[in-house]
């Protein structure tokens, strides 16, 4: 044990404000790309619990092999196969436009810039892997449904799209609810690995504020605390959402 | 906020708690082990080697100087960039050989051996691209994570954007597939990169430093006793030739990355 | 796509220098999951039972330090287990073990309110009959209902084990010389592969972890045959 690195502790105090600053950012990049993955990972995974439950042979097996591919490998590694790898796959020509600056303005106004690659990556490898999971637990939502409610539907007119849509989805979206909630808290927690391929987020500003300041534990204590918000919020948002869904249902 | 008071207590606790402070040195010759990080992934400072599998290199080889002059056996514990100081401070290593740029700020967290090495902050890019540091504003640059090569391009070219990976073989695949445009690290390190990229006439360092850096050996923070012991060393080594055999054997005219020597023990302290 | 490097490092992403060295790569994947796999199920195991067994503020401290590492990424926890604890309490644990503690705290805490709803689904039916047969409350669990509902949850248990094998992937932050981490020592060296080495070691997980969920398939059949 070191005493002198206690001492540097408790002589030095807390974070700089600039520091602080770091995290912060980091801290809203995690969720602000928690929160795309959660958006397209929940609308994949509903297209995709729809190509399962298709009864089209083809359609469904490829579903399937695609969450056994996705649920069966480390996110990391697929976040270094998306990074790293798949540049190396593509032609010049794509690689370049990927990488360079795009941006959709209006006058002098950018309304949208296009997004770095290291952000576009990040994002496409956890919405790739969040999707094997979401969707197999819209899927579970689906089969929850009774088929007397489609059948019902269709005898009252409506065409199978909007049974799906009107009747059998929102039923479905709220048995797989908390199972959802717990998949959008493995997003949030999961945006962690996107540090390995440069995504600037909390994890990567944690060890960025580190090397320059050395205040290990403040760092990575204000860093965790910060996690243990988001999720904490996430779980209350699951609480209310179960007590309101209980009501309805009563 | 509960996190935080706990997180209070507990800092608080071991203040408290009267540290009986061993001397590492003789821990060391206790144990007859020199545990070390070294880089595992940077020729030809510390990499694994294509056939052994150990990891070798010119830090490797001083590191085993020393501990054949302790009558130690050497255990090398591999490392990246950013986690040589957290292996120091938990103990895992006893010293870290591993390009270690010897600065103020890290020199109040560890101890710091004299230098046995000198570089200075130089970057890869595609042939042509870049020529000048003050091009280097308008380029995303490839850093590693915890060195002191991104915190001097923050200082000196703010508009630069860096993106920060976690070993320097990583940022140069980034440049590869043209994420960034320039990759940053000490000179001597990217010609020993350089060196094993298979087409690597695509790329230059361009003839520029933007620092002057020593290298030296970490060691546990008020471990006195090792750090005279690694300094004393390293002077032998350098006054009965042997540092510039290891010298030789990797930046030698004979070597894949020939690097004339510039610095020698002792001519800073 | 070029996997030439194979022929050099198979046998390095295998079992690193094994038996030379240490184990490692594939190897050291397997035993690193193995060991934090059955720690997390030992931990499971004891928090459900807790989980179940106690009352008042015993219970409300347990589901909170569950919830703390339900909440952090495991990256996090690694960093805490491998560095900090470390320097915090001066215990010096070697690298694979301390990446195995925090695998099996994580593991643990999942499992453990898995293993709690699986006492719970066994009903009360079966609590009563073992309390009027004279056991007490922990007899009547040990006896009665734990070996149904285990029988129940094994499913989960390997689950559990999938999302390990490929936690320890994270192990590579630490420099344990595991699969991920070896794989990104091989493409330093190789440089100019990564999508090929990156694919390879996917299928030595997928090998793994697509194994043990044939085995949960099979598993979740056979009641329902028989």
């Amino acid at each position: 044990m070191d005493s002198s690195l206690i001492s540097t502790f408790l002589a030095d105090g807390f974070l700089a404000p600039k520091y602080l600053g770091w995290l912060l950012d980091g801290w809203l990049m995690t969720l602000w790309a928690s929160l795309l993955v959660v958006l397209a990972s929940t609308l994949l995974g509903m297209a995709f619990a729809a190509a399962r439950e298709s009864g089209r042979a083809p359609l469904a097996h490829a579903a399937g092999v695609y969450v056994a591919l996705f649920r069966n490998t480390p996110l990391l590694v697929q976040l270094f196969f998306w990074y790293f790898g798949v540049p190396a796959l593509l032609p010049e020509g794509v690689l370049a436009w990927l990488n360079g600056t795009h941006a959709l303005a209006v006058g002098s106004t950018e309304l949208l810039r296009w997004p770095s690659f290291e952000f576009l990556s990040a994002i496409v490898g956890l919405v790739a892997y969040s999707t094997a999971y979401v969707g197999e637990d819209i899927r579970s939502g689906l089969r929850g449904v009774p088929a007397s409610q489609r059948i019902a539907a269709t005898a009252l007119g409506f065409t199978p799209l909007q049974a799906l849509r009107y009747v059998v989805l929102p039923q479905a979206l709220r048995i797989a609810m908390p199972p959802l909630l717990g998949q959008y808290m493995n997003i949030l927690k999961n945006t962690s690995l996107g540090m390995a391929i440069g995504l600037m987020e909390l994890s990567y500003r944690a060890r960025q504020a580190e090397a320059e300041t050395w205040k290990t534990f403040q760092v990575y204590g204000v860093a965790t605390l910060l996690y243990i918000v988001a999720i904490a919020a996430l779980e209350v948002l699951a609480h209310g959402l179960q007590r309101r869904n209980a009501r309805r249902s009563r | 906020m509960k996190k935080l008071t706990l997180l209070t207590l507990v800092f608080g606790l071991v203040g408290l708690v009267p540290l009986a402070h061993a001397d590492r040195l003789a821990d060391i010759k206790k144990a007859g082990v020199l545990r070390v990080a070294a880089f595992d992934a940077n020729p030809p400072f510390g990499f694994v080697d294509a056939k052994s599998k150990k990891i070798v290199g010119l830090d490797v080889d001083y590191a085993d100087a020393l501990a054949k002059k302790l009558g130690v056996k050497l255990e090398i514990v591999p490392t990246n960039p950013a986690n040589r100081i957290p292996l120091l401070s938990a103990g895992k290593v006893d010293l870290v050989f591993a390009n270690f740029t010897i600065t103020e700020e890290r020199a109040k967290v560890v101890n710091f051996s004299i230098p046995y090495f000198a570089s200075g902050t130089q970057f890869i890019a595609k042939k042509g691209t870049l020529t000048s540091p003050e091009q280097l504003s308008g380029l995303r640059i490839g850093v590693d994570k915890g060195t002191t090569n991104e915190i001097q391009l923050r200082e000196q070219f703010p508009k630069a954007t860096l993106v920060a990976y976690d070993d320097t073989p990583f940022a140069f695949t980034a440049l590869r597939n043209g994420n960034v445009q320039a990759i940053s690290q000490d000179g001597p390190k990217l010609i020993g990169l350089l060196a094993n990229v298979p087409d690597r006439d695509k790329y230059e360092i361009p003839p520029f430093a933007i620092s002057q850096d020593y290298i030296g050996v970490g060691a546990p923070k008020g471990e006195t006793a090792l750090t005279e012991l690694v300094n004393t060393t390293l002077r032998e080594l350098e006054a009965d030739g042997r540092a510039q055999k290891i010298y030789d054997a990797w930046f030698g005219p004979t070597t894949k990355t020939p690097l004339k020597r510039i610095f020698k023990i002792g001519d800073k302290t | 796509m070029d996997f030439s490097f194979l022929q050099d490092d198979l046998t390095y992403l295998l079992w690193g220098t094994f038996p030379e060295g240490p184990p490692g790569g594939a190897l050291l994947t397997l035993l690193l999951s193995a060991g934090s796999g059955l720690a997390s199920a030992l931990l499971g195991l004891a928090f459900g039972v807790l989980l179940v067994m106690l009352r008042g503020p015993a219970l409300a401290a347990l589901t909170t330090a569950l919830g703390f590492l339900r909440a952090i990424p495991v990256l996090m926890l690694i960093f805490w287990t491998y560095f900090l604890l470390p320097i915090l309490f001066g215990v010096d644990v070697p690298g694979v073990l301390s990446v195995m503690a925090a695998l099996a705290l994580v593991g643990g805490a999942y499992l453990g309110h898995g293993v709690a709803a699986g006492i719970r689904g066994v009903g009360a039916g079966q609590w009563q009959a073992g309390l009027a047969l004279g056991f007490t409350r922990w007899g009547a669990l040990r006896h009665l209902v734990l070996p149904q509902a285990l029988r129940m949850m094994l499913p989960s248990f390997i689950n559990q084990w999938v999302t390990l094998i490929k936690d320890s992937s994270l192990a590579y932050i630490v420099g344990v010389p595991e699969l991920s981490f070896l794989a990104t020592q091989v493409n330093a060296r190789v440089m100019v592969h990564p999508a090929e080495i990156f694919l390879f070691i996917g299928a030595i997980y997928f090998v793994f972890c697509g194994g043990l969920d044939l085995l949960v398939y099979l598993l979740n059949r056979r009641p329902r045959r028989a």
